[in-house]
């Protein structure tokens, strides 16, 4: 493989990376903090696909969209929040796993009446369309790139926010020990409608970012959704730095694998099978990595409760 | 052990498990009376996920360990009647043993490195390994990858498989089997310990048994139940794909077992058939409605879930117990 070749892959990991870290920064403090299973954050991804996606045939600006998208995601979570997920924090996680597996259908279901069943693709605007080299001879979208830097952009942000403000202390206190941060006067159930409305809102930043690469459809927020999982688990539940190590990972992982492996399948087997096998055999790449790290560190890597 | 006391205890589920076994058996005679023999079809497919659900709950329930990936096992089952008919072997019994085998070893595999876990760890890993099994499947082009493959009906000698009433009741026998084994299962020392694993775990090693020993036999166990599910779904179906192993199946088996109420032995039986109505009526009814969105059915059937889960405790048998109670107490019996 040449190197020109591995460089390409390795960004387009780097992009995955950081948008699953988008989803799973939210999720992480869901799941840590709250102890609560959360299904349901693939569809504040699709929530905030359509958004954008629709906002952007109406006002016809790619810019203007993508951002007014932003608050829609947001307020969602809060509703959302407000309607159900309050109700729940209480309850086993068997309760919580299939509230919110019937919340998954409902919303798939709706945005399938809402918009139909057929994938939407939104075009760039011809500003963002074009390549820039990052070596003289390799190419780049600049829409990736632009990707990676609004990614980097969030997740310093959200670094910024749990490690020096007052609300990021409280976030830590709650994941490390919610009744003692009680005890101390912090107001554990604002403080859970806010991670629960800002890990909305990211996820539907990565859903608005992944529009114009992806097909928007119902039902697009489930796979992201059981890889950021994944991502999660590694980094150790309700760490925010420990999410980001393990997206940047599992996300090179994952498309490394689906260039690499088919390489590799193809000296052992014919081609046409090889190509086959490979990107499945690519996503099971994913899985083993975090077998692995469960086995030998059953929280895994970075957990936030000590 | 005391066989009155044993046959005794939960009595009244054991009246609403084999009335509803009766029901099933029964229920071929009243579809050739009443010339519906699609709903054969329905019930045997009714039949195998209830008995999914039910070696499901045997660890979900009693044993409290929530995995999110048994309908893995189911097509492993499934796949151990494709493949081994795709290498020539057409025999159901085969089929049956085979699929008994690698869910056991693959059941002992997967738990016991699972139940290095706890909690929101053990529901994430049972999850990846299912999608590691559904991956593995995907890929394997030989076998239809992502489209899976056409298969014969096996060939269990005895039962002659192209008569569809043979086929139910050798589903129906299995669901009777399986059943019997779970009720004497629920009720031995070894239920009774996985229970008590589940209400304290540190309480029953302080008692000097060791809980993993008993949650991985219990994970087999339940791992067996669903990959004979899944073996004789795949003579049932004619067709065996991975999407059977999907994580929403798994999902699937978990709304059927809190349907029919966790840690009882009717219960997934019951959900499995509530589910089916489910399935069957919501169209109809948004067809009566709104003709157009007849297909959206599940914009209904979500809503539903999340009101089984926040409103009725313990599913339908939970309620059918609460109404025997009442009954019972109207009539100054039992306090």
């Amino acid at each position: 493989m040449t190197f020109t070749l591995l460089l390409e892959q390795i960004f387009n990991g780097l992009q995955s990376g950081v948008t699953l870290f988008l989803i799973a920064a939210g999720l992480t403090l869901i799941l840590g903090v709250m102890n609560f299973v959360f299904l349901a954050h693939g569809a504040q991804v699709m929530i905030g696909a359509y958004a954008a996606a629709s906002l952007i045939s109406i006002t016809g600006n790619f810019y203007v969209a993508a951002l007014a998208a932003i608050p829609i995601t947001f307020l969602c979570g809060y509703v959302l929040e407000y309607l159900l997920i309050r109700h729940l924090y209480q309850r086993d996680h068997m309760d919580q796993v299939l509230a919110t597996f019937g919340l998954i259908l409902f919303f798939n279901e709706l945005i399938r009446i809402g918009f139909g069943p057929a994938a939407l693709f939104s075009n760039l605007p011809p500003s963002l369309s074009g390549f820039v080299y990052i070596l003289p001879d390799s190419p780049y979208p600049v829409y990736r790139l632009l990707v990676i830097g609004v990614g980097l952009v969030c997740a310093a942000g959200i670094y910024y926010l749990v490690t020096r403000t007052k609300i990021g202390a409280m976030v830590r206190a709650g994941a490390s020990n919610e009744s003692m941060a009680a005890a101390l006067g912090v107001n554990i159930r604002l403080l859970r409608r806010f991670i629960f409305s800002a890990g909305a809102c990211f996820a539907g930043i990565a859903g608005i970012m992944l529009g114009p690469l992806t097909a928007v459809e119902p039902g697009m927020g489930e796979p992201l959704l059981i890889l950021s999982l994944v991502v999660i688990i590694i980094g150790g539940l309700g760490s925010v730095h420990g999410a980001f190590i393990a997206a940047v990972v599992v996300g090179i992982v994952d498309t490394l694998g689906r260039v690499v492996l088919p390489l590799l399948l193809r000296s052992v087997m014919e081609q046409s099978a090889a190509d086959g096998a490979g990107p499945a055999l690519a996503s099971m790449m994913v899985y083993l990595l975090m077998t692995v790290v469960l086995v030998f560190k059953p929280t895994g890597l970075f957990p936030a409760k000590g | 052990m005391d066989l009155f006391k044993f046959l005794w205890t939960g009595v009244k589920e054991q009246q609403m498990l084999f009335g509803l076994l009766t029901g099933f058996a029964l229920f071929p005679i009243y579809t050739a009376y009443a010339d519906l023999p699609f709903w054969n079809d329905v019930a045997m497919r009714i039949m195998l996920l209830g008995m999914a659900a039910m070696g499901l709950n045997l660890i979900l329930g009693y044993g409290g360990m929530v995995s999110f990936g048994h309908a893995a096992f189911v097509g492993i089952g499934a796949y151990c009647a494709g493949i081994s008919q795709f290498y020539g072997l057409n025999n159901g019994w085969a089929h049956l043993g085979l699929s008994l085998g690698v869910c056991g070893i693959l059941g002992l595999v997967i738990s016991f490195l699972a139940l290095r876990t706890s909690g929101i760890y053990f529901i994430m890993i049972t999850l990846a390994f299912a999608q590691m099994l559904f991956f593995l499947f995907v890929s394997l082009e030989q076998y239809g990858g992502d489209d899976g493959m056409s298969i014969n009906r096996a060939d269990f000698m005895l039962f002659d498989l192209y008569n569809p009433l043979r086929l139910y009741y050798l589903i129906w026998s299995a669901l009777l089997i399986i059943s019997v084994i779970l009720l004497f299962i629920v009720h031995s020392r070894f239920g009774v310990v996985l229970r008590a694993i589940n209400n304290n775990e540190s309480r029953v090693e302080a008692l000097g048994l060791s809980p993993l020993r008993y949650k991985v036999t219990g994970y087999i166990i339940s791992a067996m139940i669903c990959g004979v599910a899944g073996t004789l779904f795949a003579s049932w179906q004619e067709y065996v794909s991975p999407d059977i192993m999907h994580w929403s199946r798994s999902g699937e088996l978990m709304i059927i077992i809190i349907l029919g109420g966790l840690a009882t032995l009717a219960g997934p039986l019951l959900g499995a058939v509530v589910f089916f109505i489910l399935e069957e009526l919501l169209p109809e009814l948004l067809n009566l409605v709104a003709p157009s969105y007849a297909e959206n059915w599940m914009i209904i059937f979500g809503p539903i879930m999340i009101f089984v889960v926040l409103f009725a405790r313990g599913g339908l048998m939970g309620w059918v117990s609460r109404l025997a109670a009442r009954r019972m107490s109207d009539h100054g019996v039992g306090q």
